[in-house]
């Protein structure tokens, strides 16, 4: 078969070709920054055009396009929509930071670019190896923006932690694709999976040993506990305007992965793999919720509570292929919601800043009534509170697990999720109840454009999604893997 | 004797808990990057053991993959460490503490 089919990367197309043109624009022309900002919004729109237009075709006619390599499935299109548009979203929440960037504001556009490219191939990937160079696309340009303020110490140590766990955590990974190889004999996902169905194994220690591994890798990247110990420095230690982005995007990307091996590849032994992942949903929701709690730092908090909320999307993936839809709707829903609460933190504390202590937030009501409310918003709806995403997306991943017979896993997320609503609920206190203080409540309260609109859409997604979730269930439903 | 894949497999995964260990253990960024190579191409061994012993390509060519990912994370782990080097001069770990909590 000679034919290419262009639709199938199309999206990674519109964007790689963003990158080139950002980067070349920049040192022809040295335009202002606004007509890189402009480049790469038109990118992100044709990929967004093309995402579209893979989901018309893939929901007819999913297939396996490069031989082998890409999925052009519902799954694939569907993850490429919601990362182009978290992408849209998360440049407009940087935009302060990109400006202030001067000359360096190209490279910054292009990796963002460049990890969102890796992060819709990670969604789409039908082969090991291509899952393995998407993951790293990914990573590495994270590891890139994490450390982007080269003279901030804060940053330079986020920088060099989140590259020695990310890139341990990919060597795991890599090892746990190499034994399930030794057992399985392929290095397709699919192949994998015809292997399993049709053979049965008399020895699966090397393949059990492989899931595991594989498993592991990718908690580290979605930052489940007890991988987790780079997020909170990681996310604190980035600029503030792009922290958001690094948890919401590897956050989607790292659970369309994990997602895809496990119910494709791995279907079979399910019974072997869901209570492990049960394990590490059980310990991520504890921990995260244990160690937030104690945070005196709103973004090492968020950190946290992103760690609690990757063992909630688990919680979720126990159930298998039914669960999937609910993984969707729940790491779709975060990601926006996480994304919109680091904007504000960025307002709050700057878009270049590292720290943001709580008491920051004292009083924020009385001088920023827009970000006190969307952050409000933002606080009740992670922490489940009805009318909100939040609470559906809970609902739904508890409803699954019980279906699938883990109900002591959903226990435990239950009073985790009670428990969370504790330090929520204290920032919301902090911003309407606590006068400002004289010296605490510092922090800047103008919102410019980019931000208002990124604001918005976050807060649209959050409240109409929770009350009539209809539509977005419909999508999620028959986003399936092949 | 002969030397069946098995024996690679071993190598492999010996090399493997090698580097796994010494992530772990070593304090110095350097050295901890140099586990995580060691890891990679304990990886690598495995991936050409399997593809021989099933005469699969797959396994064969996935270390290209493999070692070329490793170079550019080289690239920009090097970039990273010498920023923070010029910081601190100090590659130790340790030093790296700020963030906490």
């Amino acid at each position: 078969m000679t034919e290419i089919s262009y639709l199938a990367i199309g999206p990674v197309i519109a964007l790689t070709l963003g990158v080139v043109l950002v980067l070349l624009v920049e040192v022809t022309y040295k335009p202002k920054v606004t007509w890189l900002g402009a480049i790469a919004a038109l990118s992100l729109l044709a990929g967004f055009a093309l995402s579209v237009a893979q989901w018309i075709e893939a929901s007819d006619d999913p297939i396996i396009r490069f031989r082998g390599m890409l999925a052009l499935d519902p799954f694939a299109a569907f993850g490429s929509v919601v990362l182009t548009v978290l992408g849209a979203v998360a440049l407009l929440v940087a935009w302060p930071l990109i400006v202030i960037q001067g000359r360096r504001a190209a490279e910054f556009i292009a990796l963002v670019l460049l990890s969102l490219t890796g992060m819709i191939l990670m969604a789409g990937a039908a082969h090991f190896i291509m899952l393995f160079l998407a993951l790293e696309v990914t990573s590495i340009s994270l590891y890139v923006l994490a450390g982007f303020a080269r003279d901030n110490a804060d940053s330079n140590e986020a920088s060099v932690k989140y590259f020695l766990l990310g890139s341990f955590a990919s060597a795991v990974f890599l090892y746990g694709v190499a034994l399930s190889y030794a057992a399985t004999g392929s290095l397709s996902l699919y192949g994998a999976a015809e292997f399993l169905n049709e053979n049965l194994l008399l020895d699966s220690a090397s393949l059990l040993a492989g899931i595991g591994l594989l498993i592991v890798g990718l908690a580290f990247k979605v930052s489940a506990a007890p991988f987790h110990m780079w997020a909170p420095d990681v996310y604190q230690g980035a600029a503030s305007g792009v922290s958001g982005f690094m948890t919401a995007g590897a956050k989607v990307a790292g659970f369309a992965a994990l997602a895809r091996v496990a119910v494709t590849s791995y279907g079979p032994y399910i019974s072997d793999w869901a209570p492990a992942v049960a394990v590490i949903a059980a310990i991520s929701v504890v921990v995260g919720t244990m160690l937030a709690i104690a945070q005196s730092d709103i973004k090492r908090m968020l950190a946290y509570s992103s760690i609690a909320h990757a063992g909630f999307i688990l919680t979720g993936l126990v159930a298998g292929i039914d669960g999937v839809p609910y993984v969707w709707f729940y790491v779709v829903t975060y990601a926006f919601q996480v994304l919109g609460a680091f904007a504000v933190v960025s307002v709050v504390s700057g878009p270049a800043g590292t720290r943001s202590p709580l008491t920051d937030y004292a009083g924020l009501a009385q001088r920023a009534p827009v970000l006190a409310g969307s952050l409000a918003l933002l606080m009740f709806s992670m922490g489940g509170i009805p009318l909100t995403a939040g609470f559906l997306s809970k609902l739904y991943v508890f409803r699954e697990a019980v279906d699938a017979g883990y109900l002591w896993l959903v226990v435990v997320g239950a009073v985790a999720s009670v428990a969370g609503l504790f330090f929520y609920l204290r920032v919301i206190v902090l911003m309407y109840m606590n006068p400002q203080s004289e010296e605490g409540g510092v922090g800047e309260t103008r919102v410019g454009d980019p931000l208002r609109v990124a604001l918005t859409a976050v807060a649209v997604i959050t409240l109409a999604f929770g009350i009539v979730p209809g539509p977005l269930l419909d999508v999620v439903t028959s986003a399936l893997p092949l | 004797m002969d030397v069946t894949a098995g024996w690679y497999l071993a190598l492999g995964a010996v090399l493997f808990v090698i580097g796994a260990s010494g992530m772990l253990l070593r304090r110095n960024a350097l050295v901890m990057f140099m586990s995580i190579e060691l890891m990679l191409n304990a990886v690598n061994l495995t991936f050409v053991a399997i593809g021989r012993h099933t005469g699969d390509l797959n396994g064969q060519v996935a270390v290209f993959f493999v070692m070329v990912v490793a170079a550019a994370e080289v690239v920009v782990g090097l970039a990273i460490m010498i920023a923070v080097f010029r910081r601190r001069s100090s590659a130790s770990v340790d030093d790296l503490a700020v963030l906490n909590g």
